[in-house]
């Protein structure tokens, strides 16, 4: 039994991390302009789709291709954030989230004209199977995930504490006005901040497309887990996030296991409405 | 004029524009399809889609190389003077309110004469209503709910066998597996979905073990569209039943097999109902891990041997598609097949004469590309002649195992564990 | 940044404005519903029927959103939790226990307004982003529960018999008499927002909204209004999933408490004009003909370009026109008196 629980841990971890990655792209874009961004499940899912196309046409292994996908996400979320999100900066919180849910459902009606809605999945690729570790069974795609999330993680906190632009960033997100009058730009901040947004959630995508089936509404498996985690960690925390993930992941196995699979989402639901009463900001977040 | 009715106006010469062009042709039998085109389930829907197109193609164009085939000469339907049928597609998104907004839309604006759908049992639910209302007939290839043909509707017609067969089915083959084979079968474990049709799944199963003497060791219902079955397979290892029934979607019927092997979760069999492990991605993605699962199916390529259409009709199919048949492409083919020939027989568009028609449905196995004795409908509307099949997947391909009778394989049982697999 | 500026102000404060302008947006939503009372008589296709009883059934949740989303200003995202809550309550006492289901449909009302309360009680001490967050949470563990749930149907979901057609039972064949309930519960659901604009509830919650320090200060009791304004909303908001219930003759968890729905409802009201009370009537319209004539135009081609369509559509509105239709006309004449103004004092720019 014992053995059980302990696997059940590591595979809530594994996944945690997974979670923990989409939600920093997400805390990021909230963090730094306040804007709760219902599409990100989509930057997940085309992550996803430019890990598995350059893996089908080219025979590109999706870890080779992984820095392509950000580069390419990081463009997307650029463009999104010039076209559409620029102009609402300002706007009240209602017609931001209709943007932002106006933007998803347009993602996913693109996907599905362009890709078709069919289940596609990257059968093979360099880090397919899995080994034991003392008993305990690991899938390498998830460690390699995993291993990627925190990577990711620390590479953006350290841009975030550890340079110029993250620093402008930074104060962008802690007052915008006093940062303008530092000389920052905050149109120019805000649009790297989508841009990084976006990049992990297509990190995340092309990390998950190694293990996990891709279609266009593949977003909405994980855009709700990632509005908790965002929450739980604190809004516009990216080491919030990390930790939240995790314990996300682990409290969704674990209660599944323990609880009955039927509730596991209910069971972290309920959790995450239980920190938000007594730490609306949740762990990290800044009161 | 107010603006709401200005904008039905609106609407309404943009429809009328649309069904302009073709309404007025002579000649021309209109059928509605309910399908869901976007959403979840919108892969299936466009397989399905296609194997529609591809019987209507057959009935108003011929198709030489399927001579057994009814209808398979060409222009169209010889009792109505050649009259061509026209498809008329409405996607449902798999939301049983919008099934029913467009099955009124098709019955009342596109003056379609039958309805032809809705795959999700829970739509299947809501439009077949609209139908009953409105007295057209309701042909459903491929919902399985068993409730469906509960409700004594006069103009709902299923022509695919029902859960509570599919479920018996599961029983029948471990008794006949200990008579043939002396594999004694007691300790289950159910693995089911939680939506309509996975949960009545669910309750046929637990009701029949309990009748037949199994041991159910475990029942799971799991919550669709997750992102990891972790803790799910962590119980079934834990309940250490010999067979898991399964009946999953495509998503996560390929996540269950991935997290089996993850885990080293080898049970005797896993026995699967049908849907994912039958669609043709499912081999495709886990290639060799995909073997030795049994499934349930109604269609499988090699029972060509007992009835060559169901090879030729599917060389057409693949011709057009680049994929085979599956149980559901190959059943929503029939549905239409039955539909038409009702048509035919009823000599007219009438819904009246075509709900007449099809209460004498009679349809010998030899004309349809099913392992069935047949289509006949019972008072209720359930066609009485479907039946099941199980498969094997062996060395990446579907191999009917049961009944013994049609089998084309010797079934492989138990399953090699994972650690003992080449 | 500040969470207080849930709902942006109009350019111009709307007691600026001529009476003229507020008289006419009352008049011009009596003479919608003047009209609307011989809709049937013109349009008698059942197909166009149904799409007119869709628009209604959209203002009316609209409606009952904008009590709570747009006056009260605490943006919920999880009202579907409501509609669900009604139309499951309606249907069990109706179907399992042979209640009157006009009973039922009030019954689920009250079930709806006393969960509401407990929901409410918890959720108001969170501002702005938490909150909208927290009602979608709620919102599906409420799903995830009646998914569960045995007695009500399960995963399965329940069925209203169809045998039976009358006003006692509250199913009919025709179109007609579930159009012109649905025009009812949206007058009676207009007629609820219309009395909490216009007593002191209209200026507490305005003060909430736009001075919650000064409200406070002013000793403003803040949960206790939005609590109010909340099961107001949810009552009307479980009526409105009663009709569903009872039009549809089928309910199942996803389809009456999917986050979908809860969406819907609030981008009726922003679509129209939040914080007004025809803002949600004429977002409803709009949303429903786009809706249904993008799907009829293009839902048979499999390739996913009506939901292209109808999402450009909504981030259009969204981003062009944040105040939704009505704001926009608002600025439109205000400008428009402006300019007179001027031309009358012979002022030149």
């Amino acid at each position: 039994m014992s053995e059980i629980l302990v696997q059940t841990l590591v595979s809530g971890l594994l996944i945690g991390l997974i979670y923990a990655l989409v939600a920093i792209g997400l805390t990021m874009i909230f963090g730094v302009m306040d804007i709760i961004n219902f599409s990100h499940g989509e930057f997940l899912m085309f992550g996803m789709y430019s890990s598995f196309w350059m893996f089908s046409l080219y025979a590109l292994d999706p870890m080779f291709t992984l820095p392509l996908t950000a580069l390419f996400l990081f463009g997307l979320g650029v463009v999104v954030y010039k076209l559409v999100i620029s102009k609402i900066t300002n706007a009240p919180m209602v017609s931001q989230i209709f943007t932002t849910f106006g933007l998803m459902l347009l993602f996913r009606g693109i996907a599905q004209f362009l890709w078709k809605p069919d289940f596609r999945t990257i059968e093979k690729s360099m880090v397919s199977g899995h080994f034991s570790l003392a008993g305990i069974q690991v899938g390498t795609p998830q460690l390699t995930a995993g291993v990627g999330a925190i990577l990711v993680t620390v590479g953006v906190y350290l841009f975030i504490t550890k340079t110029r632009l993250g620093a402008a960033l930074e104060a962008t997100a802690a007052d915008k006005e006093a940062a303008r009058l530092m000389g920052i730009d905050s149109q120019k901040m805000f649009a790297l901040a989508w841009g990084i947004g976006a990049a992990c959630a297509g990190v995340a995508g092309g990390l998950l497309s190694t293990f996990f089936p891709i279609f266009p509404d593949v977003g909405a498996n994980f855009i709700l887990i990632a509005f908790v985690v965002v929450n739980l960690g604190g809004f516009g925390s990216i080491v919030g996030a990390l930790v939240a993930g995790i314990l996300v992941g682990v409290i969704e196995v674990m209660g599944g296991f323990l609880l009955g699979p039927q509730y596991k989402l209910a069971i972290v639901l309920v959790l995450f409405l239980a920190v938000l009463m007594f730490r609306p900001q949740g762990l990290m977040g800044k009161a | 004029m107010s603006v709401k009715t200005m904008c039905i106006r609106l609407v309404q010469a943009g429809a009328a524009m649309a069904i302009s062009v073709s309404a007025y042709a002579q000649q021309e039998i209109r059928i509605g399809v309910l399908y869901p085109l976007t959403g979840a389930a919108a892969s299936s829907g466009a397989e399905m889609k296609s194997a529609l197109e591809l019987a209507v193609d057959i009935i108003n164009n011929g198709a030489k190389s399927v001579p057994g085939l009814p209808f398979s000469a060409g222009g169209g339907l010889p009792n109505l003077k050649g009259a061509k049928i026209k498809l008329v597609f409405a996607d449902h998104q798999g939301n049983p309110q919008v099934g029913a907004t467009e099955a009124e839309r098709l019955i009342t604006q596109e003056k379609v004469v039958a309805l032809v759908g809705s795959y999700s049992s829970n739509v299947t639910v809501t439009s077949s209503q609209v139908a009953e209302r409105y007295k057209i007939p309701f042909v459903n290839p491929e919902s399985s709910s068993a409730s469906l043909t509960q409700r004594n509707f006069k103009w709902f017609f299923r022509t695919t066998a029902h859960d509570d067969l599919f479920v018996q089915n599961f029983f029948e083959f471990f008794k006949e597996l200990e008579a043939r084979k002396g594999v004694k079968v007691k300790k289950l474990a159910a693995f089911n979905e939680n939506t309509l049709w996975g949960n009545e799944t669910t309750k046929l199963e637990v009701k029949l073990a309990a009748e037949k003497g199994y041991d159910l060791a475990k029942t799971i219902s799991y919550p669709a569209k997750g992102t990891q079955l972790t803790s799910e397979v962590q119980l079934l290892k834990a309940a250490a039943p010999q067979v898991v029934m399964q009946s999953s979607y495509l998503g996560d019927a390929i996540m269950a097999m991935k997290t089996y092997k993850e885990l080293g979760f080898s049970p005797d069999m896993i026995l699967a109902n049908n849907a994912g492990f039958t669609d043709t991605e499912f081999i495709r993605t886990l290639g060799k891990d995909a073997d030795y699962v049994i499934t349930r199916d109604v269609w499988a390529l090699d029972l060509a041997k007992n009835n060559p259409l169901i090879k030729q009709v599917n060389d057409l199919f693949f011709e057009r598609n680049k994929i085979n048949f599956t149980g559901n492409s190959s059943r929503t083919f029939t549905g239409l097949m039955t539909l038409a020939d009702a048509i035919n027989r009823a000599g007219s568009t009438e819904p009246e004469a075509i709900r007449k028609a099809l209460t004498e449905t009679d349809i010998p196995g030899n004309k349809i590309i099913m392992p069935w004795k047949g289509i006949k409908f019972d008072d209720k509307g359930q066609n009485m002649y479907g039946s099941g099949i199980l498969v094997q997947i062996i060395d990446g391909k579907y191999h009917t195992v049961w009944p013994f009778e049609l089998a084309t394989r010797e079934v492989v049982w138990p399953m090699p564990k994972w650690d003992q697999r080449k | 940044m500040s969470n207080n500026a849930v709902v942006s102000q109009p350019a111009e404060p709307p007691q600026s404005l001529p009476r003229k302008t507020a008289g006419t947006g009352y008049a011009l939503m009596l003479a919608l519903l003047v009209i609307a009372v011989f809709v049937p008589q013109f349009v008698d296709s059942p197909s166009h029927q149904n799409i007119a009883i869709l628009i209604l059934m959209a203002a009316q949740m609209g409606v009952a959103w904008n009590i709570v989303g747009g006056y009260a200003g605490q943006v919920s995202l999880g009202q579907a939790a409501f509609y669900g809550i009604g139309a499951y309550t309606s249907t069990l006492l109706f179907a399992q226990f042979g209640l009157n289901p006009w009973l039922a449909m009030i019954a689920g009302g009250g079930v709806a307004a006393l969960i509401s309360i407990v929901i409410g009680w918890s959720c108001f001490r969170l501002k702005g982003h938490y909150f909208a967050m927290a009602t979608i949470a709620v919102a599906e563990i409420i799903q995830i529960v009646f998914t569960n749930w045995e007695f009500a149907g399960g995963a399965v979901g329940l069925t209203i018999p169809m045998d039976q057609q009358g006003w006692d039972v509250f199913v009919f064949a025709s179109k007609v008499p579930y159009y012109y309930i649905a025009l009812g519960l949206l007058v009676l659901t207009l007629l609820a927002n219309l009395m909490i604009e216009r007593s002191y509830f209209g200026y507490y919650f305005r003060a909430i909204k736009d001075e919650p320090d000064a409200a406070r200060s002013l000793g403003v009791n803040l949960r206790k209004y939005k609590l109010i304004a909340f099961a107001v909303s949810s009552f009307f908001t479980a009526l409105g999933g009663s009709f569903y219930a009872q039009k549809e003759l089928y309910i199942d968890p996803a389809s009456v408490l999917g986050t979908g729905l809860s969406i819907k409802m609030a981008l009726v009201s922003i679509l129209g004009g939040i914080g007004t009370l025809s803002g949600p009537v004429l977002g409803a319209g709009i949303l429903t003909l786009i809706d249904e004539g993008t799907r009829a135009l293009f839902g048979g081609t499999g390739r996913g370009t009506d939901l292209i369509i109808y999402a450009a559509l909504i981030i259009v509105v969204a981003v062009y026109y944040p105040n939704g239709v009505i704001g926009w006309f608002k600025s439109w004449m205000a400008r428009r008196q402006a300019v007179q103004s001027q031309v009358a004092r012979g002022e030149h720019q």
